[in-house]
């Protein structure tokens, strides 16, 4: 038979509270990105179409949050994760590609993903997701060392990182002194285990928010990516934000 | 001291020049906003020469150069030809600000120009990065989207296709 969210008309697509994300209602709901590369699936993700009332066809592919830490931290009701339409987004720990390419969706045509990979397994499967969508700029790089990339990317909005190292914080402030404009946003996944395994996460998360205030980042908020990944927290915040008071 | 920026993009080697930038002030804040405002950044930064690159196959040798900080012929023309003469026995009165040190200490050695890499010159960079379409007049928004888009192509195929035995660099 077909699949779950091929409802055709019985689906409904509705702006997510994030610009760029979107709720595909059906028998069940689902977080959806409207794909940038209409016709193709990127890792066989389902896909849902919806038409409008003009008659014209407008495609979404399914967001899995088991599969991307950063729909799980959409999910868990993050206030805001700075990457929109138009955003150019640093994309560290890119792996495959799976979430790079929903980030793909979100920025659209005018944004840009650079999208850093040393695995050269993954980077294989990164560049060859990048060949279609002409917003990835794939980079297979070790993102310790940000001046080997430093032709191939410009000042950007949002670093995202996922590196899963025990020195993502120094890996994430080493970059962002590169690239990341000065009242720019950062979002960092924080597997505690990689870290430090002997103490509880909530202790590794506190070190490493501490560890990033050290570096001109301003943390804002912190969400746990239960009940999608164990021991995982999502960071977000600011980047050598304006000392001056905001008036509210 | 005259200072220079080399700036090392996708679309080709541009060379900048610093003006009374005073090296104490260098961490402030008042430094920091003067680098996002383009109005008082183009005051203090200039663009000396712009040299793009003439292919794609020669973006690629120069970033492969360039991310191992290694000097091609090309740039040391670039550097010899839009930067003060170096007068033999005679300490040259301007230095130039590169990226890393790695670069410097090669550009210094063959070309005796003395080459800086700090905090101060990364700083700099940045705002040099922030406005570069706006320095360099031929180049329209997002031109250099498209020369990054080429360049990071044949530059991240050629790695994974060099990777003959399959052996994964993964770090642990």
């Amino acid at each position: 038979g077909r699949g779950g969210m091929k409802g055709g008309s019985k689906v409904v697509v509705e702006p997510h509270r994030h610009d760029g994300i979107f709720i595909a209602k059906g028998k069940e709901d689902a977080l959806v990105t409207r794909n940038l590369v209409p016709g193709e699936a990127v890792y066989n993700e389902k896909r849902v179409s919806v038409q409008n009332e003009d008659g014209t066809k407008v495609e979404y592919r399914i967001w899995n949050p088991f599969r991307s830490k950063l729909a799980a931290a959409v999910l868990g009701g993050v206030d805001n994760i700075w990457i929109k339409p138009g955003s150019k987004v640093l994309y560290l720990g890119a792996a495959s590609g799976t979430t790079v390419s929903h980030v793909s969706d979100i920025v659209g045509p005018t944004g840009v993903v650079y999208a850093v990979e040393f695995s050269h397994r993954s980077g294989r499967d990164l560049v060859n997701m990048a060949k279609k969508r002409t917003n990835v700029i794939p980079i297979i790089e070790d993102a310790r060392h940000p001046a080997k990339y430093r032709m191939l990317v410009g000042m950007v909005d949002v670093i995202f990182s996922d590196v899963a190292q025990p020195d993502q914080a120094r890996i994430l402030a080493l970059n962002a002194s590169y690239y990341l404009k000065a009242g720019g946003n950062f979002v960092i996944s924080i597997k505690a285990n990689c870290i430090d395994s002997t103490v509880p996460a909530e202790t590794v998360f506190m070190s490493e928010v501490n560890k990033l205030k050290a570096d001109q980042f301003k943390p804002s908020e912190q969400v746990t990516l239960e009940p999608f990944e164990r021991d995982h927290a999502c960071v977000v915040g600011g980047y050598r934000m304006p000392k001056k008071k905001k008036d509210a | 001291m005259a200072l220079f920026l080399l700036h090392e993009t996708a679309a080709g080697y541009a060379l900048f020049e610093a003006h009374g930038i005073d090296e104490i002030g260098q961490n402030t804040e008042a430094v920091r906003n003067s680098v996002s405002d383009l109005t008082r950044f183009g005051k203090v930064v200039k663009l000396r020469s712009f040299n793009p690159f003439t292919s794609a196959l020669e973006g690629l040798e120069q970033i492969n150069a360039v991310s191992e900080g290694i000097m091609t012929d090309e740039l040391r023309t670039v550097l010899e030809t839009s930067l003060p003469k170096v007068k033999e026995g005679k300490k040259p009165k301007f230095s130039l600000g590169v990226a890393e040190s790695k670069i410097g200490s090669h550009i210094q050695e063959a070309t005796k120009i003395p080459c800086q890499s700090n905090e101060f010159v990364n700083e700099l960079i940045r705002g040099v990065r922030l406005h570069f379409d706006k320095f360099v007049g031929d180049l329209k928004p997002g031109d250099l989207e498209k020369a990054q888009l080429g360049l990071c192509h044949s530059y991240s195929r050629a790695k994974v296709k060099f990777n003959v035995n399959r052996v994964d660099n993964m770090v642990i």
